[in-house]
């Protein structure tokens, strides 16, 4: 008798149990069906119709949308510019945090004041993306302090018009979004590095490893779950790049398009005289796969041959993501 | 060349580096800073390092042209702060829920998030757009501020930290002192997340603080603009030579950022750390 109270109050409990986990996460389900899923399901829609802002009605026009954009030589260079911009700021930025995170962590060279660094380093980052664009708008404009000090220093002979320079404009976004991100991408891979058990280093030594050995064959794999994380949300980010190439030149990509991010098109398509909903919504679309394909690949390659670690919690995110998907 | 020469002579390398990007990152902002207190000719004529003393007349040219800074501020600060406010809570709320209880689907609801960290949301605005337009809510700050429930970076963040925190012993001892659940989340879990929360809250706040393509979607009306939409209007013909407002406008927009980050820089780029390696 008593043990059957026992039970009955125990499956109350766990039924209670269960009820709390439902209401403590309903906000968030709620929240995430209203805001996130239904207009990412509505975008969908749209890309398969005709809508404009001006007209009332519109039809349900399949894949035009998407056949017009890759007969569009501006999506076509919308997307060349994107990725272009997206690895030639990455590489270097990688390469820049892993030499940082390298000597911070090195016991030998004994970097001082690395928290003082870091901070430092980290600042470009917090800043508002649209201050950051206007600001190095007036810094390389005409008469501005880098032609400034580039003149009275002879490095050039006359003012360069470096937003007339389909290179230079370029090279502006790229070097505006390394100086961004350098830091951030230094902080997390330094996380990685420490977290890397001293004893596997110290094996290392007593066998006679170099630095670099060590480097290639401790330090790289074992940070393999921390480097898909940087490029994963390196890529997520890159892929939307907006407010630098939109801000700093008149919001078109100029000069000559060569700033032209696929989010620039698709704001372009949107606020456009007659309002292009529907191509606009492709456009969204087209990032949206572009993006899922090449996470999806990034962490299939970088998945294989993966040693066995400690437990890290990146890896459960590649394993659940690859689940998922 | 001897081992220690060799190390000498590589630190010395390594600290000219760290001061070149020392100069890089602080450079820029310095210039920003000290234009913004001198007079558009003085601009003209050249670079300076100390500030000069024409901060009032920039100030008075800027605010004087439609610039309506305080309105701009306030509205920031409105949405800047919900969406902190929400965020934090929920998304403490939903760790909490999947540390603690056992329910069906929680796998997967968990599983869900982590996706949902890496998926583009840009992507999806234009149906967004249409979407708050039906409900007649653009040109409102709802859109602005009910999305931070759902906000899968901070519940992320929220379920390491509580990893490390909550201690399931003290939740059954709430218990059978008859604490409710509601009541050991109010009043024993989120007292002792409260640094964790900390954290979460200034990221949040920044990313709304510093965010510019939802509400230049949202919004049209001038008195609804945030920060960042104002800031967008520096590059229009307004200003055109007027230098030392622009930059005085653009100090304006970083500062308080500056300032945050100089009390609790501690605190965001271990936060940074945090979010990103489980030890």
């Amino acid at each position: 008798m008593s043990e059957n109270i026992k039970l009955r109050k125990k499956g109350n409990y766990e039924a209670n149990k269960k009820f709390y986990g439902y209401l403590f996460t309903a906000p968030f389900i709620i929240g995430f069906l209203l805001f996130s899923l239904y207009p990412l399901l509505y975008t969908f829609y749209l890309s398969f119709t005709d809508m404009t802002m001006m007209s009332k009605s519109y039809t349900i026009i399949g894949f035009d949308n998407f056949r017009n954009l890759f007969s569009d030589p501006f999506f076509l260079k919308a997307l060349r510019n994107t990725w272009r911009i997206w690895l030639l700021n990455f590489i270097p930025q990688l390469g820049i945090a892993m030499l940082l995170a390298v000597w911070f962590t090195n016991n030998r060279l004994k970097i001082k004041f690395v928290g003082f660094w870091r901070t430092i380093f980290y600042l470009p980052n917090l800043l508002m993306p649209v201050t950051i664009a206007v600001l190095f708008f007036n810094l390389f404009s005409f008469y501005g302090p880098v032609n400034q000090i580039a003149v009275r220093a002879g490095i050039a002979s006359s003012a360069i018009d470096f937003f007339r320079s389909t290179g230079w404009a370029r090279s502006i976004v790229i070097f505006i979004q390394w100086w961004m991100w350098f830091g951030s991408t230094l902080i997390v891979l330094m996380a990685g590095m420490t977290s890397i058990s001293s004893t596997y280093y110290e094996a290392a030594m007593v066998d006679g490893a170099t630095a670099f050995q060590m480097f290639r064959k401790i330090t790289l794999p074992l940070l393999k779950p921390v480097l898909v994380y940087i490029l994963v949300t390196s890529l997520v980010g890159g892929m939307q790049m907006f407010d630098i190439p939109y801000m700093l030149t008149d919001g078109r990509g100029s000069p000559n398009g060569s700033i032209m991010t696929m989010n620039v098109l698709m704001y372009m398509k949107f606020s456009s005289n007659k309002g292009h909903i529907g191509a606009a919504a492709a456009v969204g679309m087209m990032i949206f796969i572009i993006t899922s394909i090449a996470a999806l690949l990034i962490m299939k390659m970088l998945k294989e041959k993966e040693p066995d670690l400690e437990k890290n919690i990146k890896k459960k995110i590649v394993k659940t993501v690859g689940k998922e998907i | 060349m001897s081992y220690t020469t060799k190390t000498r002579l590589l630190r010395i390398f390594v600290y000219i580096i760290l001061a070149i990007l020392l100069v890089m990152c602080v450079f820029p902002v310095w210039i920003l800073l000290v234009n913004a207190t001198r007079s558009t000719s003085e601009i003209q004529q050249g670079i300076s390092l100390i500030p000069g003393n024409n901060l009032v007349a920039n100030w008075r040219n800027l605010t004087g042209r439609g610039f309506s800074i305080t309105r701009g501020f306030l509205n920031s600060s409105i949405i800047s702060v919900s969406v902190t406010v929400l965020t934090v809570y929920f998304s403490m709320m939903f760790a909490y829920a999947v540390h603690v209880y056992d329910f069906s689907y929680k796998k997967f609801l968990y599983g869900l998030v982590l996706l949902l960290v890496l998926v583009p949301t840009q992507v999806s605005i234009i149906g967004f757009y249409r979407y708050m337009n039906a409900l007649k809510l653009t040109n409102t700050f709802v859109p602005l501020i009910a999305p931070a429930i759902a906000a899968p970076g901070s519940i992320f963040f929220a379920k390491q930290y509580l990893e490390s925190v909550i201690l399931k012993d003290l939740i059954d001892a709430a218990r059978i002192d008859g604490c409710s659940e509601i009541g050991i989340f109010h009043r024993i879990m989120l007292p002792i997340a409260k640094p964790g929360a900390f954290t979460m809250g200034i990221f949040a706040f920044v990313a709304s603080w510093n965010n510019f393509f939802t509400p230049f979607m949202i919004i049209s009306k001038m008195p609804k603009y945030t920060l960042p939409m104002l800031v967008q209007t520096l590059r229009g013909d307004t200003y055109r030579t007027e230098y030392g407002s622009i930059y005085l406008g653009l100090a304006v927009s970083i500062v308080p950022i500056i300032i945050v980050y100089a009390i609790f820089s501690k605190y965001i780029v271990n936060g940074i750390a945090m979010g990103s390696v489980k030890e």
